[in-house]
């Protein structure tokens, strides 16, 4: 019997290695906003993001990798961001979310 | 008669220096306007707009009848330096002509009159009125010093901190009218003559000083009044006092229509240098009275700006809630040159972005009517349903444009100074509302509201926020309410009050359900909620407090509930308040008759 496809699939196994990441931008978003680091992961943020509604963009995903030194295509995904604050609302820790778009994109792509 | 004499220098150098230098910055900022203003000077010039300016010039350059409405005596400190020096310097030129007929007199002949007319025969009556102007800025004067010391008395509760520059202009002006005061005086001393000022000081100082005293003291004190007013010339280009000209242009342009933009622009520069920092704009910023932050409200940004030393966290650490735009003396568009401000900090056009932006069409129904929530609606889904219920009740056919999600309006993105990419979402959606063929586009966020009649080109399709919306489905009878008994106090969002002009329809829709109280702060001065798409700096903790701050003034007023009419007002009081906080359609649709 084929299995239905509820569309969901398991993530691809992978390791990330903190230490062998270049760390440096990430340091440095983190002393930026040393907020961030009060993140639960709840991904209330990405459950009611208007551009994670039309697309893939996955905000909890993106700044998680940012911050384990992970900066491959995170410019290009923070773009999609609209910016509209809803994340921004539903914090439970209050995290000044759009600043931290604003941040991660500028400290990765607008020099 | 020459009319010349060593002590004269300080101030022809300064005079020429000012003149030279403030019409060179003009003639630039002229030059660099872009063709459309240019031609909307030339068509301005021969209409109306022109004596319109003219008297606005009178008002406000002169008299500073905005500043009246602030706090009298602030205003009366304004106008006798202003209309007082101005007068001063008229009538003196009168007085020249009333001794010497309609001659040539260079520039120092009439601002030094007194010292050289030493010779000629007095007339009582300008001596009397040139005492009474002086006495006049005099008064100004002391007022701008008590003003320093205690600036509670003048209505306002903080004022300008100045930098270096400001300081020194600040001193010369305040030592130019004591030291006319006393180079008069003593003139009078040694000569006779003089008004009951000069003249009754003047023979003070022939009684008790001597002759000896009294020439050195004139010699020297001419010196000391030519210094001051040269060294203030010189030092006017280049500080705050740059405003006491650029204002004067200032109001011909904005009649002849001339307006900032979200891209920076040479009229800009009127805009910027036309602020006195007199410090009007503090004292209304709740960042400044409720949170402390007391290093960027408009005047240290436009400051900032102007000397090219603006930092992001200054340019972005602002509500836009335009509180201080609407107390502003001189009427600068505060709001719009942060924008573009921002823009030039962080505005990047990047072609690829939101290449997403396509065959997303997720919305439903059909109708002339057309529905758009906006994100912030979409997040308090209480009003969504009291949209419907409304809609359903009055039998309207509604298109809903994003109810299971849409493209936001473009507003947030466009404050934080991306406009480029603002203007993809921007157009994207309009290219939605025309495909979907509607004639009436309602919102329930006001965020939505202002960027739709703003930056959308919706020709032929109607924007009513729903408080308009609303209102007129009652007036015609569509919609039927109960009026209850309950009280409700409202709160004006800053977008839909300041920022769309929409006072009135929301308060009579409440009026028309139940018993409105008006908080201490309404309509044009309404407090912010404090979460404002606007603001990227202030902490959650931030935001909270000005919440309770906001929520405080309005339980205040004894209401049962708090009604506001923005999703993201209500979602940031509720933060702060005890009581409940309800969108203006929420109240209307639990009290639909049935």
């Amino acid at each position: 019997m084929a299995a239905i496809n509820f569309g969901y699939s398991i993530s691809k196994p992978r390791a990330i290695d903190v230490d062998r990441n270049n760390l440096r931008k990430s340091d440095e978003i983190l002393r930026e906003m040393p907020e961030l680091q009060t993140c639960i992961g709840c991904g209330s943020c990405t459950a009611v993001c208007t551009a994670g509604n039309l697309t893939e963009f996955n905000f909890r995903k993106v700044h998680t990798l940012v911050r384990r030194g992970e900066y491959q295509g995170a410019y290009e995904e923070m773009n999609k961001c609209m910016l509209c604050g809803k994340c921004r609302l539903v914090c439970p820790r209050g995290i000044n979310t759009r600043a931290v778009v604003m941040l991660i994109k500028h400290k990765l792509g607008d020099l | 008669m020459t009319f010349y004499a060593p002590f004269c220098l300080p101030f022809i150098l300064g005079a020429l220096s000012m003149f030279a230098i403030v019409a060179g910055k003009w003639a630039v900022w002229l030059y660099r306007l872009p063709r459309a203003d240019k031609m909307a000077i030339l068509r301005g010039l021969p209409s109306r707009a022109t004596l319109d300016a003219a008297g606005e010039t009178i008002c406000e350059s002169l008299l500073h009848r905005r500043i009246f409405r602030v706090d009298p005596l602030l205003g009366y400190m304004h106008m006798s330096l202003a209309f007082g020096w101005f007068l001063l310097i008229a009538v003196g030129w009168i007085e020249t002509v009333a001794y010497l007929g309609f001659r040539y007199v260079p520039l120092q002949g009439h601002v030094f009159f007194k010292y050289f007319a030493t010779g000629l025969a007095h007339k009582p009556f300008f001596d009397f009125v040139m005492d009474l102007l002086l006495l006049f800025v005099l008064s100004g004067v002391a007022l701008a010093w008590v003003k320093r010391l205690r600036s509670k008395a003048m209505g306002m509760r903080r004022t300008t901190k100045h930098v270096l520059g400001d300081r020194i202009a600040l001193s010369a002006l305040w030592l130019i009218f004591p030291a006319r005061l006393v180079a008069e005086s003593a003139t009078c001393a040694l000569y006779g003559g003089g008004g009951f000022l000069t003249g009754t000081l003047g023979g003070w100082m022939h009684d008790h000083l001597g002759v000896m005293a009294s020439i050195n003291l004139e010699a020297a004190a001419w010196w000391v009044y030519s210094s001051c007013l040269g060294l203030f010339f010189v030092a006017m280009p280049f500080s705050r006092y740059m405003h006491i000209f650029t204002e004067i242009p200032l109001i011909f342009l904005r009649r002849y229509r001339l307006r900032s933009g979200e891209k920076k622009k040479s009229y800009d520069r009127f805009q910027v240098e036309a602020c006195s920092r007199c410090g009007i704009c503090i004292d209304p910023c709740q960042l400044q009275n409720v949170l402390e932050i007391d290093n960027v409200q408009s005047v240290y940004f436009l400051r900032d700006r102007r000397y090219k030393m603006l930092r992001p966290e200054v340019a972005d650490n602002c509500l836009m809630c335009g509180r201080c735009a609407a107390k502003c003396p001189v009427g600068i568009d505060l709001n719009t040159l942060r924008l573009n401000s921002r823009d030039t900090l962080r505005n990047l056009p990047d072609k690829r972005r939101y290449a997403y932006l396509k065959e997303i069409d997720r919305s439903q129904g059909a109708g002339r009517v057309g529905y758009f929530a906006g994100c912030m609606t979409l997040l308090t889904p209480r009003i969504l349903t009291a949209m419907e219920q409304i809609f359903t009740a009055a039998r309207e056919e509604v298109w809903w444009a994003d109810r299971d999600g849409g493209v936001c309006c473009g507003r947030p993105l466009k404050l934080s100074g991306e406009t480029d990419a603002a203007r993809k979402m921007m157009r994207y959606n309009t290219d939605l509302f025309r495909k979907h063929n509607i004639a009436t586009l309602v919102t329930s966020c006001p965020i939505c509201l202002k960027v739709f009649r703003e930056d959308y080109a919706l020709e032929g399709i109607e924007v009513l926020h729903h408080s308009e919306y609303i209102l007129r489905l009652m007036q015609s009878g569509r919609l039927r309410t109960d009026r209850g008994d309950t009280s409700y106090t409202y709160h004006d969002p800053c977008e839909l009050g300041r920022g769309s002009g929409s006072y009135e329809q929301p308060r009579a829709v409440i009026e028309a359900i139940g018993r409105l109280l008006e908080p201490a702060d309404t309509r044009e001065n309404a407090l912010c909620c404090g979460s404002s798409v606007a603001n990227t700096a202030i902490s959650d903790r931030q935001q909270v407090a000005l919440a309770r701050n906001v929520a405080a003034e309005l339980e205040a007023t004894g209401a049962e509930t708090i009604v506001t009419a923005c999703p993201l007002c209500k979602k940031a009081i509720a933060r702060g308040a005890a009581k409940e906080v309800h969108d203006l359609a929420e109240i209307v649709a639990a009290r639909i008759r049935r």
